[in-house]
């Protein structure tokens, strides 16, 4: 059929601009309300829910790898005949076994092939040289340690500045013999120097940020089974069509079509694990060994193996900045060392350019290799450029005697250009008008009570003898960047309920039911006769918490194809139906156009008398025992009426934002904390947070506040504990485990209003953005201002422990 | 030269005709004794003879013996709070216990505090006291734990009442809000089925 809907949905493709097509407010029952059930709460709550963690498959075998005890070591040999030779091993997968000599395809942001079963560690844990399946996991943990290994000890080297210098020793000689520099980039506008040239102030600073991590609560695993010739695998990933794709590069190859996948509800990641180049080596090792053993094995990481890798923000920052008295600021360079950053890392100055009208910016990174775990995007990517934002804006005030607030009203901008400029600009895309961050800012001064209670660094003494502090950040929303994804519907036959159709990995944000949310607006069924459960693997893949996208993504693909169900919906109820040999069915709606019908609670009416209506269920018909369409032509005279098959697909695509600034960010967020010092512990208490988060539009509001209360947890621990610690002497990692890597706890952090604006500023259907990534990567930055407005003294390393206030302010 | 010992008493008899009639004497009518390893436990109401070995942990027999998987592995030590349950009462790490201790003992868990229809699960759904929700089944056993020595708590002793579970995802200020509602409905006598 000839559909105006779809044709529609190809020009929202890669929209750049506000929503053409939004749906009418009046027609929003179930978008936007916060009572709204979560379809997995029931599961989640009784402890129902299925993780990979929890799968038993009968007869199935335990894996484990060996880890190296060094940072940096190559394996000259191996003797397993102990380790063999244990009751209920069952298999033993060595690094110069014949079936792992390839490098291959074993998951990460882009092809990147490993070998399955390293040689050489690169860091201390990694696991290297010998898998061993067995009956229990400690039968396997047992066999681990009766393996005898002659290692070779290499030099090593831990921090990214020392890794530069000359004479440093190499942290990757086999892949970069000629030093520990991986990559430089630059990027910026401008003339930096000229802009430092006119400035009243140029300011200088350093900043470091160790290697903190993910922890997922479930630890990596899976499960592998081959069912004859194909592989069922169930596996603990963000990206399941990643997993398929290497998958089908294995053994030979592997047909896309006999790969069964289960991705199961997911002990978060926060990407993390689900991007290391290495990740699925335990599924091929399983692969190997199942095949071997005719068992079913499940492989799993240790707590300990789960601190693998690290965020991509671990680094030294210098940065210089020159501003204007009146607080405009003129030039910024940033130049950062970044350890083992993949896929290129981050920053440091991308947001300056992005969300200022800074006319002269140079930010350099480079990328040292170490020999620590790799780090990648953990909620996310964009820590460094955020640590910039908020260390450069926050200096400044300091420096110039200004309100913070007041300086971050004074640069906002887009690309350079200013406010003014941006919005003739939104005029132009179709967007309202709002200033964002003016708005963000009055709402959350007046929540944290600002103009009451900020006051000059290091000058309030409260009664209890602890100094007090109030941060201010901002930033730009990011979170509609990029990504691709289809979904499909198809309505049930018998009730004619809607299924949703798309696999994707359920990572707790449960943008599941704000999916259901949308296609039961659009379509005009009642909310709870909308089911998606994501885990299932019916060929679509939906654009997965990575480049940091989901809902304007996700959500476009979810209307286009909801916009075309109802289409045909109505192209069914209006046409002839089921035209056989024997004869034709009469349209339900004979006469009528589908102009003159219109969809309210699952029940199709007619405009004009509404009387003249007709069920889903009564539109898809029953089964029986003539197949899923029942006519009950054969024996009886009663034709029962049915319908054709009532399916749709589509599909949304965003090419990006990133590359180039096609897309200019008109939407912001704001965030303030006020905090207690104690000047003899040098305790830091947090009283308040305040998030304000402009998404353009919530769906789901409290899902929305989730990830806003949720990701200034995670903020808090970064910004006041989290750091992997290891040993310089020996280079091994010393608190890998959750008592002595501290994590925030419900008593570590006090109210937190999470404020959600809606200015319909977002790029993605209904003019939202997403949010999931913002909050957590925001706050841990805005303790510094905070502690410097407590304590009148600029700590610039994080995370900001007692310690090191009480070393700032002189008294150890 | 003592080779028969009393399985109900471990007396020692040197004559077999004599540990006869010890146990008719001493033992009659007394249930059948368990053989070693074996642990009965009443597990969300229903009892269980099992035999275990001496190094399981509890945690092991619910999770991947019996398969009720609410008692999730998280930190692998006793510092997460994920893997709780309520024995006799209290709330435990069921990581940290040997499941051979446990003989006779009274063991709830999640999936056993929702079959009850404890108004806390409906509770945590509606506040979205979940995101990833593997830490979650700690929370609602710690939190009935909680509701059954405290009907009426404060907000504070709910927060130290947490203080022990950990979550990532940082649901952390909705658990207060559903665990007072759910109180309420306790103490207006609504709870379960």
């Amino acid at each position: 059929m000839h559909s105006p809907e779809k044709k529609k949905a190809l020009e929202l493709l890669d929209n750049l601009r506000f929503d053409k097509y939004p749906l009418p407010e009046d027609r929003q029952k179930y978008i936007g309300k916060r009572d709204v059930r979560r379809l997995d709460g029931i599961e989640k709550a009784s402890g129902l829910a299925d993780y990979t963690m929890d799968v038993q498959v009968p007869g199935m075998l335990f894996m484990r790898f060996l880890t190296s005890p060094y940072p940096h070591a190559e394996i000259k040999g191996m003797d397993t005949t102990k380790a063999e030779a244990l009751p209920g091993v069952r298999a033993v997968l060595r690094y110069d076994d014949p079936e792992v000599q390839l490098e291959e395809d074993l998951g990460g942001h882009g092809v990147s092939p490993r070998f399955p079963v390293p040689r050489v560690a690169h860091f201390q844990g990694e696991e290297v040289g010998v898998a061993i399946a067995a009956d229990t996991e400690d039968i396997a943990e047992e066999a681990l340690e009766l393996v005898q290994v002659d290692w070779e000890q290499r030099p090593f080297v831990l921090d990214p500045h020392e890794a530069l210098k000359p004479g440093a020793p190499l942290a990757n000689p086999d892949d970069f013999p000629d030093g520990n520099l991986e990559e430089e980039f630059e990027s910026g506008r401008g003339d930096v120097e000229k802009g430092f040239g006119e400035s009243d102030v140029v300011l200088e600073f350093k900043s470091k940020r160790l290697q903190h991590t993910y922890i997922s609560p479930e630890r990596p695993c899976g499960v592998w089974r081959w069912n004859g010739e194909y592989p069922e695998v169930w596996l603990k990933q963000q990206r399941p069509h990643i997993v398929k794709r290497a998958v089908s590069s294995w053994f030979g190859g592997i047909p896309m079509n006999r790969i069964q996948l289960h991705i199961l509800y997911q002990g978060a990641s926060f990407g993390g694990w689900s991007q290391f180049g290495w990740n699925l080596a335990g599924h091929y090792c399983a692969a190997i060994l199942a095949r071997r053993t005719l068992r079913a094995v499940k492989w799993t990481f240790t707590r300990r193996e789960d601190f693998y890798g690290g965020s991509m923000d671990e680094g030294v920052h210098q940065y210089k900045v020159g501003a204007k008295k009146d607080g405009t600021i003129l030039a910024v360079k940033g130049e950062t060392v970044y350890a083992n950053p993949m896929w290129g890392g981050q920053g440091p100055t991308l947001h300056l350019e992005e969300c200022t009208t800074i006319p002269h910016i140079y930010g350099k990174r480079s990328l040292a290799l170490v020999n620590k775990g790799p780090n990648t995007a953990v909620r996310c990517e964009q820590l460094p450029n955020c640590h910039t934002l908020t260390l450069v804006f926050d200096h400044v005030a300091a420096e110039l005697g200004l309100d913070p607030i007041e300086v971050a009203l004074k640069n906002d901008g887009v690309h350079g250009h200013d406010m003014a400029w941006a919005k003739k600009e939104k005029k132009e895309m179709g967007f309202p008008e709002t200033d964002s961050l003016r708005e963000c800012i009055k709402k959350g001064k007046a929540s944290i009570e600002w103009d009451k209670k900020h006051h000059q660094p290091g000058t309030k003494r409260l009664p209890n003898g602890r100094l007090h502090g109030l941060g201010f950040t901002w930033n730009h929303e990011w979170e509609d960047s990029a990504g691709s994804g289809e979904i499909a519907m198809r309505l049930e036959r018998n009730d004619g309920t809607l299924n949703i159709l798309g696999m994707r990995c359920d990572n707790g944000v449960n943008a599941e039911t704000a999916y259901c949310q949308i296609a039961a607006d659009e379509i005009g069924m009642k909310i709870e006769d909308v089911f998606y459960r994501p885990q299932v693997d019916p060929g679509f893949f939906t654009m997965t918490p990575d480049s940091s996208t989901n809902m304007s993504v996700n959500g476009f693909a979810v209307r286009h194809a909801a916009r075309m169900l109802k289409e045909k919906v109505l192209d069914a109820v209006t046409s002839d139906r089921a035209v056989t040999q024997r004869g034709s069915y009469p349209p339900f709606f004979p006469d009528m156009t589908p102009d003159d019908l219109d969809i309210k609670d699952s029940v199709i009416y007619a405009k004009k008398d509404p009387s003249k209506k007709l069920t889903f269920a009564e539109l898809v018909g029953p089964s029986g025992d003539e197949g899923p369409m029942a006519f009950y032509e054969l024996y009886g005279t009663e034709r029962t009426p049915f319908s054709e098959p009532l399916f749709t697909h589509s599909y949304h695509v965003q090419v990006g934002a990133y590359k180039g600034g096609i897309r200019p960010r008109f939407i912001r967020q704001a965030h303030f904390m006020e905090i207690e010092v104690c000047p003899d512990t040098g305790e830091i208490t947090i009283v308040k947070v305040v998030n304000v988060n402009d998404v353009g539009k919530a769906i789901n509001p409290m899902a929305c506040e989730g990830q806003m209360y949720g990701g200034t947890y995670m903020g808090v621990g970064r910004a006041m504990w989290e750091e992997v610690v290891h040993d310089p002497v020996t280079g091994v990692m010393l608190n890998g485990n959750l008592l002595d890597y501290k994590i925030a706890t419900i008593e570590d952090c006090g109210p937190i209003d999470t404020i959600v604006m809606e200015s319909r500023l977002g790029f993605g259907p209904y003019g939202l953005t997403g949010i999931g990534e913002d909050v957590s990567t925001m706050i841990p930055a805005l303790m510094g201002p905070a502690v410097y407005n407590a304590i009148g003294v600029w700590i610039d390393d994080y995370p900001i422990t007692p310690e090191r206030v009480l070393k700032a302010l002189g008294k150890i | 030269m003592n080779k028969y010992l009393c399985p109900y008493c471990s007396t020692k008899f040197e004559a077999f005709e004599d540990l006869k009639a010890h146990a008719l004497a001493e033992h009659t009518g007394e249930p059948a004794p368990l053989p070693e390893g074996m642990i009965r436990l009443t597990l969300n109401g229903d009892e269980y003879q099992i035999q275990v070995q001496p190094e399981w942990t509890l945690n092991y027999l619910i999770h991947d013996k019996l398969g009720l998987t609410s008692p999730k592995m998280f930190c692998d030590r006793g510092a997460c709070g994920s893997c709780t349950v309520i024995m006799n009462g209290r709330s435990i790490l069921s990581c940290m216990t040997l499941a051979i201790e446990c003989d006779g003992n009274i063991v709830e868990t999640a999936e056993g505090i929702a079959d009850a229809g404890h108004p806390l699960v409906e509770a945590y759904v509606k506040h979205h006291c979940m995101q990833c929700g593997y830490c979650t089944p700690g929370f609602i056993t710690t939190a009935k734990a909680l509701l059954d020595k405290n009907p009426d708590p404060e907000e504070e002793e709910i927060r130290e009442a947490l203080g022990g579970n950990l979550c990532r995802c940082g649901t952390y200020p909705q658990h207060p809000k559903a665990i007072l509602e759910a109180a309420e409905i306790l103490a207006q006598g609504k709870g379960g089925k």
